[in-house]
Parts: C-alpha cells; structure tokens; sequence
C-alpha cells in the first residue's frame, strides 16, 4: 500500500495534461481547462505550503519507489505532450480552415497547451541526468518547445558552474524573471553551440554534420513547426511563437526561482547551500520532486523519489505561489530579500559573503525602492 | 542472443592502482559508485559527467560509456583510454588506474 501512495502520488501532471487534452477536443468552455487547473493548482500548492514530507524508505533504508514504473510513466510523457500539440493543431485548423471555432476558444487552447507543455521541463530534467535512452527522450521532450539545447547544457553547463556567473542559468541579484527567461535561453544554447564545437573541432569533425548535437536539437523540433504551420498558416506561426513563448517562460522559472541570488567560489564544491528548496507537499509531488534542488545538485544522479530535505536554503513556499510572486518582481524582491539575508548570515562562506559586499554592497537597491 | 542475455554476467570484479585495491561492481553501477561504496576516496565532484574530475586511465577491460567523453576529456586522453569513472559502467572486470585521493585508503 505504501509502494502505492509513493508511486501513485507522482502522477498529477499526466493526469492533468491528459485532462487538457480532453478540454482542447471537446471545444467550448472546456478548452480554458489547462488555464482553470494551473488556478486551482496556485491555491492548492498554497493551501499546503505548511505540509513538508520527507523521502519515503523502508527499514532497510530500500525506497519505496519503482524504478521501472517512474521511468515507464516519464517516457509515456513524450507521446502525451506530442498528442497535447496536435490538439492545439486541430483546434487551430478548425478556426482557420473550418472556422467553426471562437476566437476565445483558440486563445483558450494556446494558452492552455502553453503552460502545460512547460511542464515537459520537470521530465526533460529528470531524464537529462539519464544518460542512456532517458537523455534522448529528454531531448525529444524539450524540441518540443524548442528547447533541446537544454539537456546538454543542463548537465555540463549548470550542474558544473552552479551559483557563478559562467551559469545562465543561475540569476544573479537585481535580475527580474522576464529578463532571466531571455537570458538564460540564450545563454544556454550560446553554451550549447560553443559545447559541441569544440567536441567536433577535437575530433575533427565539420560543424555541419550529423555528429552536431546542437543543430540536431533544432531539427528535432521541425515537425512541430511543420505540423503548427500547416494547421493554421500565419495563425499557426502565432500560436507555435505563444506555445513556445509560455513553455520556455515556465522553464526558466524553475531556474529562476532554483538558485536567485546565490553565489558560489570558482572551483569550489557545489554545496547544498547554493540552491533554494521548494518541497512543500503540493510541489512535490507535482513537480516529481524537483524543488529538492539543494540535494539533486549535489547528487545530481540520485532518483527523484530518493531526493530528501538536507536542511538547506527554503523559502517556504512551493513554486506555484512563488511563481505568482515572481511574476511582480518588485514584490518578489520584497519577498525573497529576508531570505538572502537569511542566506548571507547563515550560510554564506568567507568567501561567498567577500563576493556580496563587492558585487551587491547595497542590498536596499533591490527592493525596488 | 537469449542465451547470452541469460548467460550474462552481473557483476564484474575492478582492480585499482596504485595500491592494489579490488571491489565488485554490479553491471548497472558506475565505477565511480562503486568505488566510493567500497570507501575508496576517488577524486570526484559533480557525479553528472560534466567536471572530469574523476576521470581514470582504464588499464585493461571494456566500459560501457554513459555519455560521450569528448565533451570532458581531450582527444588525447580519450585515444589513450582515459573514462570519466562517474559515467562508465563495467562490460568485463577492468583493471584502473587513478590517483586516489588518500593513499592510504
């Protein structure tokens, strides 16, 4: 039974993008459902803020989570979020070649397959740490928003240089969400390319070649421009940039909201210290874990049901609400400052706290003040 | 091919020099797991492939690689048998070389 509720509790995303999936086929009202969910999720995940659960282990210290099944339900994923477009796509033919849909109900659909093809980010992450067949479906997942670039640069890029400012993805202090969306994907694929070129100029290969990942990762996501510009010209074109727009905004969230603010020494460990927790119950099982941040960054291949609480930098809340939070940044600074100040009293080395004072002397300025 | 799946082995023996240390490492496990499950201090630090830290010549035997070396380690290091430990898992008993951390261990 216990086997059950540990596996079983993990399953909120699929059922829910499959329930969008449904809400985009029936028309009507029903295609704001991805929308009306992601509301009900933000009071849920707030309702629960308080509820932090530990990882479940048996007396043995053996977890209660099975690998097989996981990794089945992530890789089913891949399919999931593929039909999630072409319903949007079928909608969108159905406003432009048929015109027997509002435009209320298309813009429902874009919004709705939006966020939650965003959600491919907490499967694409978790397979990314899968070197095997995972990181390929990793990658599948993320052309699917036009973000494959992401798997690689994920592991070689911000698990090696973490809290430093040779990370995109780690924003520093005084940055705001929107600013860091745009930042930290460019950054990423910049990494991305310079990666694969120099492993193709070691190994004497052309950069226009097969063995070229990162030009791979784009193509992988030409059928669903392919599928977008069919089904609706010009207003698939829009609604592939809004897709993709919402998705890659989502993503870098989760970066965003992942280490704001923190630094680390160049050549130092990466710590627990240099990452924010969020693992209230609803965000933890929602987002299969990865608000466990401090412990997946220091053992970076440890399962998501294994990952556990290490008393590590949290901001308490679950990254649904802080999600709300970031979205205004000068309330998000007026949130997240006590706990950087938390951070630089408590947790901060010598040398993490030398490199506050000579980059960020002035903490009141972030207030937006 | 059923019969070889069947007949394969599960566990493969590692000898690391200098120090004449030896461990049994299961087919799934990487080098580096094992050898830091046995209490050797092996020099490691991002255990996702990305740092090189870990990286150790393979003397004889075959690994499985997780990811392509190229990115971590030089052409050089790669054609001389040099395997990030963290990302190798064992296809034969392998024989190692490493500078471990203590070498006392």
């Amino acid at each position: 039974m216990r086997k059950l509720y540990v596996n079983a509790r993990y399953l909120l995303v699929p059922a829910m993008t499959i329930a969008t999936i449904i809400g985009l086929y029936l028309g009507g009202f029903y295609v704001w459902l991805g929308v009306l969910l992601f509301g009900v999720n933000t009071i849920l995940d707030t309702l629960t803020k308080h509820i932090h659960l530990r990882a479940d282990f048996d007396d043995s210290g053996n977890s209660f989570g099975v690998k097989g099944f996981q990794y089945s339900v992530m890789y089913l994923m891949l399919p999931i979020f593929i039909v999630l477009q072409t319903a949007l796509a079928n909608n969108l033919y159905k406003f432009v070649s048929l015109g027997v849909l509002e435009m209320s109900e298309i813009i429902g659909s874009i919004l709705s397959c939006g966020l939650w093809a965003g959600l491919g980010i907490i499967y694409g992450h978790e397979l990314s740490h899968n070197k095997k067949e995972g990181f390929g479906v990793s990658r599948a997942i993320m052309a699917l928003s036009g973000a494959s670039h992401f798997t690689y640069a994920h592991v070689f890029n911000h698990h090696l240089d973490l809290g430093h400012e040779k990370d995109p993805a780690t924003a520093p202090r005084g940055r705001n969400v929107y600013a860091h969306a745009w930042l930290s994907h460019m950054g990423q694929s910049k990494f991305s390319y310079d990666l694969e070129r120099k492993k193709l100029e070691q190994t004497n290969s052309r950069f226009l070649s097969i063995r070229n990942m990162w030009l791979r990762g784009y193509l992988y996501s030409l059928p669903t421009i392919a599928l977008f510009v069919w089904s609706g010209g010009i207003v698939g074109v829009v609604a592939l940039f809004a897709v993709w727009s919402i998705s890659n905004f989502l993503l870098e969230a989760l970066n965003f909201m992942g280490h704001y603010g923190l630094i680390r020494e160049q050549n130092k460990p990466v710590e627990h210290r240099h990452s924010w927790d969020n693992d209230n119950l609803f965000t933890s099982w929602f987002f299969i874990e990865i608000g466990r941040q401090c412990d997946h960054h220091v053992r970076g291949e440890t399962f998501f049901w294994e990952l556990d609480d290490v008393q590590g930098p949290n901001y308490g809340i679950g990254y649904f609400s802080l999600f709300v939070l970031t979205l205004i940044p000068g309330l998000f600074r007026a949130f997240v400052q006590k706990h950087l100040d938390n951070w630089d009293s408590n947790f901060a080395t010598e040398g993490e706290k030398k490199i506050i004072e000579e980059y960020f002397p002035n903490k009141t300025r972030f207030l937006g003040a | 091919m059923l019969q070889r799946l069947l007949k394969r082995k599960k566990s493969f023996s590692v000898s690391v020099s200098p120090g004449n240390h030896h461990f049994a490492l299961d087919r799934k496990e990487t080098l580096l797991a094992g050898a830091l499950r046995v209490g050797l201090d092996w020099p490691h630090k991002c255990q996702v492939g990305s740092c090189g830290r870990c990286k150790c010549k393979i003397l004889d035997g075959v690994i499985r690689p997780e990811i392509d070396f190229n990115y971590v380690l030089t052409p050089a290091e790669v054609n001389s048998g040099y395997v990030l430990a963290c990302q190798s898992t064992p296809k034969t008993d392998l024989k190692v070389t490493v500078n471990l951390l203590n070498k006392g261990n």
